[in-house]
């Protein structure tokens, strides 16, 4: 281990180290406060490391055995920590009105930041192991955080018994893998594959499963199942987390992954090429197609984020050796809908009021009249997945589809269009009612005390929350109007 | 007698198998959990026979696996023991309110 080693790890050791002084912090004295400025400034700190790190050290081979600390993960750092900072933003007044004991929260906000911070740099079988072990060991006790709620505890429990099961598969098609290939680095699987390895087969199957455990994690048809029901049951600052850290996390292993197991030739398609462009087309019809009459906002936004992944992967598919326009599409699009999707589930934060959240579509109905400003910053956050104009989500999807087209992948890239198409349907329906007028209500219901009325009163209590909504939408607009960003080196 | 590391591996994909059917069917908790680290420790037998036909990493993998696997069952415990204070059963399937 050297000095340089230490500073090619240097965010992601201030994550680690952060998260387990909180731990013991927390043992001495118990303060909601301090625990959400503390992962605030330790987020904040990881991300200022990012840039000292930035030319990409080269590490000494003990590190380069393990990890591959270069600008494409340095990027995507940017991404997961930034997130995982908005996160716990957001979680501070979310948890502050609630009897449960919030402080934990913060800690693991940090601890799953790191695992997908690994997951992006992972470059042998041992560090994606850990890396995804982390970050999902992370999530179940975030996604039942809320113990108070009998749907939180449900969605932790859904969301243990599948992503076990999603890890296990993935263990045992790198078991497979190693015993075919003798080596566990994840560079090592590109030679026997060229070259047209005895086992074949076997190596494919390995790559299968790996494929499963990584569409499971990135929420793709047909491993999406749990999405919906996750983000629904969780607290809303996790289903941001699930959107934004976890995603960015699992794409930027699948680019490594299509790295290796593509064909660099052009024109040349094997099994993995067929595997990828069946889960992507699968993706974006079922997350658009499920989402068209979803009465639930988290729901809808989660069946949202399935198809968005699909889109994504549209960019994956021509992943081969140094295609590095191709890389910087799926960077900005990961970028783009990480900011989306905070700012939409930032949005149910500021609409939730004393515990209960508000999910139902109809909760919104007239927001805009009652809080024409959140009700501003909303309808930016849908554009943006819908993909308009003069938001990041749009440049995220020209980006994505001119990569397609510049492969000649013309049957993901009709897909792409036609579902943007369908998309724009339930995007605008939740848009639509943010406008519309409240009509007279009838007085009982007037009395009740969760009447949509009641629950979305404007509260000052929610600065916070409203200042990170602010810099979400301005960083929404810079991204959409100057995509320097995506000239990135990569 | 020396087993080939082959055979070691149908063993392991058997045991995969069994572990898959298991969280598939069963209903109770505890169960589906057990079935998950049959699942695991499938893939830790897997990483053994690799690692007796081709060196020491795959029982470093083991190793690896060995604790996380852990990690992994004591959060779901955790979780289990909500379930049971909440729903007052074991049951999976009391816990499946949503839909849609």
């Amino acid at each position: 281990m050297m000095t340089r080693d230490l500073l090619a790890l240097g965010p992601m050791l201030i994550t680690a180290g952060g998260a387990v002084v909180l731990l013991l912090a927390l043992a001495v004295c118990r303060s909601h406060a301090f625990a959400s400025a503390w992962s605030v400034l330790v987020l904040a700190a990881a991300l200022a490391a990012i840039p000292m790190t930035w030319p990409g050290a080269p590490a000494s081979g003990d590190l380069l055995n393990l990890l591959a600390i270069d600008s494409w993960a340095l990027a995507f750092w940017g991404i997961i920590f930034g997130s995982a900072l908005v996160v716990c933003l957001l979680g501070f007044e979310y948890f502050r009105p609630l009897a449960v004991q919030a402080e934990e929260f913060y800690v693991l906000v940090l601890l799953s930041a790191t695992g997908a911070a690994v997951l992006a740099a992972a470059d042998h079988f041992a560090t994606v192991f850990l890396g995804l072990e982390l970050l999902s060991v992370s999530l179940f006790a975030l996604a039942a955080y809320r113990r108070d709620q009998a749907i939180s505890i449900e969605a932790g429990i859904k969301y243990l018994v599948l992503a076990g099961t999603s890890s296990a598969l993935l263990l045992f098609g790198l078991a497979l893998l190693y015993f075919h290939t003798a080596s566990l680095r994840l560079s090592g699987l590109a030679g026997p594959l060229l070259a047209g390895h005895p086992d074949t087969i076997a190596l494919y199957a390995g790559i299968a499963l790996v494929l499963v455990a990584m569409g499971f994690k990135l929420g793709l048809a047909p491993m999406h199942v749990w999405t919906p029901d996750v983000y629904q049951g969780s607290p809303a600052p996790v289903s941001a987390l699930v959107g934004s850290v976890s995603k960015a996390g699992a794409m930027a292993f699948m680019v490594r992954l299509a790295g290796v197991t593509l064909t660099g030739t052009p024109g040349v398609r094997n099994g993995v090429f067929y595997g990828l462009l069946v889960l992507a087309i699968a993706s974006m019809f079922t997350g658009n197609l499920l989402a068209l009459r979803q009465p639930n906002i988290k729901r809808l936004l989660a069946y949202s984020s399935i198809a968005h992944m699909g889109y994504c992967l549209l960019a994956v598919l021509p992943m081969a050796a140094g295609a590095a326009l191709d890389r910087q599409a799926v960077f900005y699009y990961m970028l783009a809908h990480a900011v989306s999707i905070l700012g939409a589930f930032g949005c149910v934060c500021a609409a939730s009021e004393n515990g209960r959240e508000a999910q139902h579509v109809e909760d919104y109905r007239g927001l805009a009249w009652r809080r024409p400003v959140l009700a501003g910053v909303f309808s930016l956050m849908l554009l943006s997945l819908a993909g308009i104009p003069l938001t990041a989500g749009f440049l995220g999807k020209f980006y994505v589809l001119a990569s397609g087209v510049r492969n000649a992948l013309w049957l993901p890239a009709v897909c792409l269009v036609i579902n943007s198409g369908i998309g724009l349907f339930y995007y605008l329906r939740v848009l639509g009612t943010l406008y519309q007028r409240e009509e007279a209500e009838s007085p009982d219901q007037f009395a009740t005390s969760t009447a949509p009325s009641a629950l979305l009163q404007p509260s000052p209590q929610l600065l916070l929350t409203h200042l990170t909504l602010a810099a979400l939408v301005v960083l929404l607009i810079y991204f959409g109007l100057m995509p320097a960003l995506a000239s990135l080196p990569m | 007698m020396n087993i080939p590391a082959g055979h070691v591996m149908i063993v392991a994909a058997v045991l995969l198998a069994t572990g898959l059917f298991g969280v598939i069917v069963r209903r109770n908790i505890v169960l589906v959990l057990m079935s998950l680290e049959i699942m695991l420790n499938a893939a830790a037998l897997a990483f053994v026979a690799g690692g007796s036909a081709r060196g020491a990493d795959g029982q470093v993998m083991f190793l690896l696996i060995l604790t996380l696997a852990a990690a992994e069952v004591s959060v779901g415990l955790a979780l289990v023991l909500q379930l049971y204070r909440r729903f007052k059963t074991l049951d999976v399937s009391a816990a499946a309110s949503m839909k849609g």
